[in-house]
């Protein structure tokens, strides 16, 4: 398998995380992985991406230009994402904060109300796990059990907030297969 | 399999120091290396090693000349600014014969440029960079495992050579994370008879690079060009990918070789034979190596992050008969696998003299 | 290294001190850095840290430093010497390094290093030489060079609308938090030079003591380039120099005055 995932929103939207969870997750079923951030001057609030590619061979480019599965957290992120989708890829878009549609027809789409998802748990910060959840179930890039191995290694210290993401994750996931 | 960790290559080069043995960091804050000294601030003393922010990449390296001359394994880190204004320190270890480990995570310039990856470095690192007759061994990591692997190198070269050793990375591997299998840590460090430690049982040691007189300079010279030619003679390092059937060759170094890989996948996919040669060390060059591919091989494309800095040592190597043509970005902006791609497409559809 | 022998003199009274070698000192006539240079060997000495003294050379007439002492020592870029310093006390605490600095070297390119190191309270002793110009380089301007006074680069004088106002270095630097002694003093008389050798010996005991950074500021003259003869220097110096740079201490910290103090009531007994 030869994947590329690219994760963008508002910087505090945990975009970075999301990455970092499909990276771990990879490197734990024993792929080769790049986690590739953008990064740019200290700043609150603008745009942040990162993206993730995952394969079964050695990987060159750090860099993707052709996502085959992506997230979309706000409405500039979209912009940038659409047209670079490559035919057939899986695009999640987080419909609290994007109210456009996706016009290209190659390519497949998820909406999911994320923020209003996550809202319902009671932490409306946990809107990228849901959209990660979304994400894994409509492209099985991981499996979500080895997301949910990788969150009980990385956040082992904050209960409540690993089980948080937990259910903000399999909220993702249900919308997925809901839809 | 070793198990692997999921680091950023700036990490990498921290924890690869800290396996090296380096006893003594000092650093200046400039993006985008600032997580190796964030990391060392916390490492450093949990080892009880030593660990200083200083007030300048001037203070930096002239600590680590301190440190390296008092006979610790020392090192600095920083961007290309901040290279810039070392490289006084530099000269003045090489001169001194003073070991350390510079770590260089390239940034665009010239001037204040931008915190992106780039390799617009390359002639002053390359080519030795301060005043005078030095040079000094470049290592150039195009992974994530390689920041780690080749910083643990550039001590063991420091130490045997007595000269510092610099590791040429850019700000997009420093950024990126990749696994990593963590290496042994090393633990028996050379003795340094010659270091600054206090003259108690022996006669006192003196470290400089100065001679009054100018007739007893050129001895001291002579001995570093023998060490220089030493270097050039054992470190080459390289990689080389498909050359076997190759008829055309990319030679990048660093990030844009990682493009360059990608590309060359592609490129055989639609069956143009590619091959890549990947300089591991740019001091000493791989001449040899790209000498004798020139034998049977007449295209070369060069992909760096630079305006053309690479590309003069590629064409020393092969000749002025060979086709060596350029693919770049500079200042900043990432070199793309599509990118090297058009370029190889056009070049194998140029005629020879065309 | 020569010795008097025992037989052939009662007591000695004067000899060099075994920190010093015999090395022809490179200076020119009149000019002051030997006399530091010997009470520096003295103190080593006295102190019994030959075997931990690292000298920190640096650029301009005491470039040459470390063939002087009989203990190691370094050359460091000009300027920095209190950077390297800084990282061979911190490698090696046992070690006792000090920086030999001219005014150029340290108040002019070496400021941020001499300021930080300062800031930072490094455990370790700075030996300042101020004669008020660039010496090894010809006699330019220097940092401390007063208003008015001619230098190769300041032909008429130097003129603070040209070329700005003397550094008062002690002063500056005692309003530091790091630093735990800061004395200005002077070799234009034998009177003077014994409380030179006073203040830089507490220098060193406050790096022993682990108190934080020790600076002395020295006034020395610079016949050569001041274009006078050697008494005439010191001369000029006490009239021109000591209204400019008074003498005394900008900074002795409790701890630093409790040696001081210990000091006093050894003599009495």
């Amino acid at each position: 398998m030869h994947e590329e995932i690219a994760v963008a929103g508002f910087g505090g939207q945990g975009v970075l995380f999301v990455g970092r969870l499909l990276a771990e997750a990879s490197l734990l079923e024993g792929r080769e992985v790049v986690w590739m951030p953008s990064y740019g001057a200290e700043k609150r609030g603008g745009t942040v991406w990162c993206n993730v590619t995952i394969s079964d061979e050695k990987i060159g480019d750090l860099f993707i230009t052709r996502p085959t599965a992506a997230i979309a957290m706000n409405p500039a992120s979209l912009v940038k994402l659409e047209p670079a989708m490559k035919s057939g890829g899986l695009l999640v878009v987080n419909q609290s904060l994007v109210p456009s549609k996706v016009s290209r027809e190659d390519i497949r789409v998820v909406y999911v109300p994320a923020n209003d998802l996550a809202t319902e748990l009671g932490d409306d910060s946990v809107g990228n796990l849901v959209t990660l959840g979304a994400l894994v179930t409509g492209c099985p890039v991981v499996s979500t059990s080895s997301i949910i191995a990788v969150m009980d290694n990385l956040l082992p210290k904050n209960q409540r907030r690993l089980e948080i993401n937990k259910r903000a994750l399999s909220k993702g996931c249900a919308w997925t297969q809901g839809n | 399999m070793s198990k692997k960790t999921l680091m950023a290559g700036n990490i990498a080069i921290a924890e690869g120091a800290i396996l090296a043995g380096c006893q003594a960091y000092f650093g200046y804050p400039i993006t985008p290396q600032n997580e190796i000294l964030e990391h060392m601030s916390k490492r450093m003393p949990e080892e009880g090693r030593v660990f200083v922010q200083t007030e300048s990449e001037l203070a930096a390296i002239n600590m680590v000349y301190g440190a390296a001359a008092a006979g610790c394994r020392a090192m600095t880190s920083t961007s290309s600014p901040g290279f810039s204004l070392e490289q006084e320190g530099i000269s003045y270890m090489s001169g001194a014969e003073l070991p350390g480990v510079i770590v260089n995570v390239m940034r665009g310039g010239p001037g204040l440029g931008n915190i992106g990856g780039a390799q617009g470095d390359y002639f002053q690192s390359a080519k030795g960079g301060g005043h005078g007759d030095y040079r000094v061994i470049n290592l150039a990591p195009a992974s994530v495992q390689e920041m780690m692997d080749l910083t643990m190198l550039a001590f063991e070269l420091a130490d045997k050579y007595r000269n510092p050793v610099v590791v040429l990375a850019d700000g997009f591997l420093g950024q990126a994370m990749e696994p990593v299998v963590m290496r042994e840590p090393v633990t028996e460090l050379p003795s340094k008879p010659w270091a600054i430690t206090g003259a108690l049982g022996r006669a006192k040691n003196i470290i400089n690079s100065f001679e009054m007189d100018p007739v007893n300079f050129p001895p001291r010279v002579k001995l570093l060009l023998r060490k220089f030619k030493k270097m050039r003679r054992n470190e080459v390092r390289y990689e080389g990918l498909n050359l076997g059937d190759a008829s055309l060759v990319i030679v990048a170094y660093g990030s844009a070789s990682r493009s360059a890989l990608t590309a060359m996948k592609m490129a055989r996919q639609e069956g143009i034979p590619v091959g890549l040669l990947r300089p591991i060390t740019l001091f000493p060059f791989p001449y040899e190596a790209l000498s004798n591919l020139a034998q049977r091989i007449n295209d070369f494309l060069v992909a760096e992050l630079s305006s053309g800095q690479f590309i003069e040592d590629v064409k020393l190597a092969v000749g002025l008969d060979k086709r060596v043509a350029l693919v770049n970005q500079y200042g900043g902006v990432p070199l793309l696998a599509e990118e090297i791609l058009e370029a190889i497409e056009k070049m194998i559809k140029q005629p020879v003299g065309g | 290294m020569t010795k008097f022998s025992i037989s052939e003199l009662d007591t000695v009274l004067y000899h060099r001190p075994e920190s010093l070698e015999d090395y022809p000192f490179h200076f020119c006539p009149g000019c002051g850095h030997g006399i530091v240079f010997r009470l520096i060997a003295e103190i080593v000495d006295e102190l019994n840290i030959k075997e931990r003294a690292v000298c920190v050379a640096c650029v301009g007439c005491s470039v040459n430093s470390y063939h002087y002492f009989n203990f190691d020592g370094l050359e460091s870029a000009h300027g920095r010497a209190p950077a390297v310093a800084t990282a061979i006390k911190r490698c090696h605490p046992h070690l006792v390094p000090f920086t030999y600095q001219g005014d150029g070297d340290l108040a002019a390119i070496g400021t941020a290093e001499i300021v930080h190191a300062c800031a930072r309270g490094e455990n370790i002793t700075t030996i300042f030489v101020n004669n008020a110009v660039y010496g090894m380089t010809g006699g330019q301007m220097a940092p401390t060079t007063l208003v008015g006074m001619y230098s190769t680069s300041t032909p008429g004088g130097r003129k603070p609308s040209l070329s700005g106002y003397p550094i008062r270095v002690c002063e500056m630097l005692s309003t530091l938090d790091g630093t735990a002694y800061v004395a200005r003093v002077s070799v234009h008389n034998p009177a003077a030079v014994r409380k030179t050798k006073q203040a830089i010996k507490l220098a060193f005991r406050t790096q022993l003591a682990n108190l934080g950074m020790s600076l002395v500021e020295v006034l020395s003259p610079c016949p050569v380039n001041w274009r006078l003869e050697p008494v005439k220097a010191l001369e000029w110096l006490v009239k021109h120099m000591l209204p400019q740079y008074p003498l005394g201490e900008f900074k002795v910290i409790e701890a630093v005055a409790a040696l001081k103090k210990g000091d006093r009531l050894c003599t009495k007994k």
